[in-house]
């Protein structure tokens, strides 16, 4: 009984792992495929790279031959441990074709578009071959005269006594997948992991890498941010101050000599003082909006959809508890601020819808115009300040605005604490 | 005196000009950058140049470049230069060229319309203005030499005001002493700090700072 048993569970277990293996191979088989297009791509450029033109072409070549190497990592990832991209390859050819991870990807495309999918083909191709001789016997009847053959195409078979051959084959392919197809699955398996995953080490280093330009840009976004503020307080609102005292001692002096002259000086450092106040608000506010200290981000941004000029929506689905670091929200709240005024301004558009979503820790902000799309971060647009906010808060921020548009500005930034 | 005035904000500088002019001074031109301020110094050839230190583009230190520019350029030039805020680099800068004709004041300063108007005119006159706060803060930075801690408080202020640019009669007129008293005083100091007295108003500042710069390199 227990050899029974431990047979059975050899059975299952080699029809298992087969069944897991053939499930797999297309996928192999289709990254193999794109491996392959990008393996020629390649080659064209290298070649052409001989006469100077493929030079040009070779750097969008080496980030497709990182896209197909990340497809594959996240098929390796569903099957196996999860595969960490190294991120896309330097933007400089130099630094790409230096880089040890550049170098790995290009090993394991010249493998995978080749041999690998010469093995896939393979496994792919057994099943089918197993099935069709396999099932002869009940459709061969079918097929018109002369036609009916196996899959090697060995013979004709005429009647049911030449059968047994085509089923025989049939077998010896259903074999051949239980030997060969577990095998092909590990060997490319093995390879990619080898290949494509990014040392321990490296890892690391990459990390650490990111988290440097990150603070890096963190301390250059606060030194910005701190300079704004310090300038805004000397040349604006100091500015201002001290018309006011020249104009009183002007309005002092005068006031013996030609009072009514007195009083019109004194009108003008009282508007300059009310100017003074206004400056100030504003470089209070550029540092945190009250209005989110007082009525949390949903409210703040709701306010901004008011005074909007373009009709706009605000949908904010955070958790109400759950309040992000008040910097954070700021940056939010600059980003839809920034983005109504450029679609009030510049896109001609009819409607702005703003959604902020919490997600994991992060916080998504998204506001979208159906205006004549177009725009750009540059030309004086506030967004290059925006951006570098996100950033300093380990954020990212895209802006999609085809012509003809819709425009939409998405940011995501950690919540933070 | 023709005046020429250098200064970014308009609001100020009408505010300037508007208090000059209605002094009875003769404000020539305005200027709102430092090559519109070059400009004029060649167009209106100016007695007195009024300066703002932070000027277009990045508003930092165009007015301090524009105005030792602008001595280079006519050394019979007086210029005196409004800053927002105290910075011994901008002080130490413009000094270099020596302190005859030249003032550094805090621009608040302006409001204060007799003290500024007896500073233009001191600076306009060949002599010196220093503000204040940049005494205090040499002053402050070199309280720990002793031959400081030597002069009686009342010395010490007569001292201040040295730095300032102010002349003996001046100080006398603060202190509320006689020109006698403040002379007597200024003997002492000099003969506390080892420095030879000198009458003229502006080399007695160029050795006050000189003596202070040096004290706090040292340090």
């Amino acid at each position: 009984m227990r050899t029974w048993g431990g047979q059975r569970g050899v059975v299952a277990r080699t029809a298992g792992a087969t069944l897991l293996a053939l499930e797999q191979l297309p996928g192999v088989l289709g990254t193999a495929l794109l491996a392959l297009g990008v393996l020629v791509l390649l080659l064209v450029a290298g070649l052409t790279s001989v006469v100077g033109v493929g030079l040009l072409a070779v750097p969008a070549v080496l980030r497709g031959v990182h896209a197909v190497a990340d497809r594959e990592r996240a098929r390796l990832g569903r099957w196996g441990p999860e595969l960490l991209s190294p991120g896309p390859p330097p933007e400089r050819l130099r630094d790409a074709v230096a880089a040890p991870a550049t170098r790995r990807e290009l090993h394991w495309l010249a493998g995978h578009g080749t041999g690998v999918l010469l093995l896939a083909a393979i496994g792919v191709l057994l099943p089918v071959y197993a099935v069709r001789d396999l099932s002869f016997p009940a459709w061969w009847w079918l097929l018109p005269e002369g036609e009916p053959t196996d899959s090697l195409t060995f013979w004709v078979v005429e009647d049911w006594g030449d059968l047994y051959p085509v089923v025989l084959l049939g077998v010896g392919w259903t074999a051949l997948i239980v030997v060969l197809v577990p095998h092909i699955a590990r060997f490319v398996q093995g390879r990619g992991q080898r290949l494509l995953d990014t040392a321990p080490t490296a890892d690391l280093s990459l990390r650490v890498a990111q988290l440097t330009a990150t603070r890096a840009a963190a301390l250059d976004a606060h030194a910005a941010e701190l300079h704004r503020i310090e300038r805004a307080l000397h040349d604006g609102t100091q500015n201002r101050l001290v018309a006011v005292t020249v104009l009183l001692g002007a309005a002092r002096r005068a006031a013996g000599r030609d009072p009514a002259a007195a009083e019109e000086i004194l009108e003008r450092a009282q508007s300059a003082a009310e100017q003074a106040l206004a400056e100030l608000r504003s470089v209070a506010r550029g540092i945190l909006p009250p209005v989110l200290a007082d009525r949390g981000l949903a409210g703040a941004l709701t306010g901004l959809a008011v005074s909007s000029a373009v009709p706009c929506t605000v949908d904010v689905d955070v958790d109400v508890p759950v309040r992000c670091a008040a910097s954070v929200e700021a940056t939010a709240y600059f980003l839809v601020a920034e983005a109504l005024t450029n679609a009030s301004r510049h896109s001609g558009a009819g409607r702005v819808a703003v959604s902020v979503r919490s997600r994991d820790g992060r916080l998504c902000v998204r506001v979208t115009d159906d205006g004549r799309g177009g725009a750009t971060e540059g030309g004086g647009s506030g967004l290059v300040g925006i951006r570098r906010r996100v950033a300093a808060h380990d954020g990212t921020m895209t802006l999609s605005s085809p012509p003809g548009g819709p425009t939409t500005l998405t940011a995501e930034l950690p919540c933070g604490s | 005196m023709r005046i020429v005035i250098a200064e970014d904000d308009a609001l100020l500088r009408e505010g300037l000009a508007l208090l000059l002019r209605a002094e009875g001074l003769d404000v020539v031109a305005t200027a709102g950058t430092p090559a519109e301020f070059l400009t004029a110094l060649d167009d209106h050839r100016p007695d007195v140049a009024i300066v703002d230190v932070r000027m277009p583009p990045t508003h930092t230190d165009e007015g301090i470049v524009a105005a030792v520019e602008a001595r280079r350029r006519r050394p019979d030039l007086a210029v005196l230069v409004l800053s927002a805020y105290v910075e011994q680099s901008f002080a130490t800068e413009l000094l270099a060229g020596g302190a005859a004709r030249l003032g550094y004041l805090l621009k608040e300063r302006v409001g204060r319309v007799a003290e500024f108007l007896g500073a233009l005119h001191r600076v306009a006159g060949g002599g010196t203005a220093i503000d204040p706060e940049v005494v205090a803060q040499l002053f402050a930075r070199t309280r720990h030499d002793e031959r400081l801690d030597r002069l009686s408080p009342r010395e010490r202020e007569v001292l201040a005001l040295m730095a300032e640019g102010l002349g003996n009669t001046a100080i006398g007129e603060r202190l509320v002493v006689t020109d006698g008293a403040v002379h007597k005083h200024i003997r002492s100091i000099f003969a506390k700090l080892d420095l030879p007295p000198d009458d003229a108003a502006d080399r007695r500042v160029t050795a006050v700072l000189r003596y202070l710069d040096d004290v706090r390199s040292r340090a």
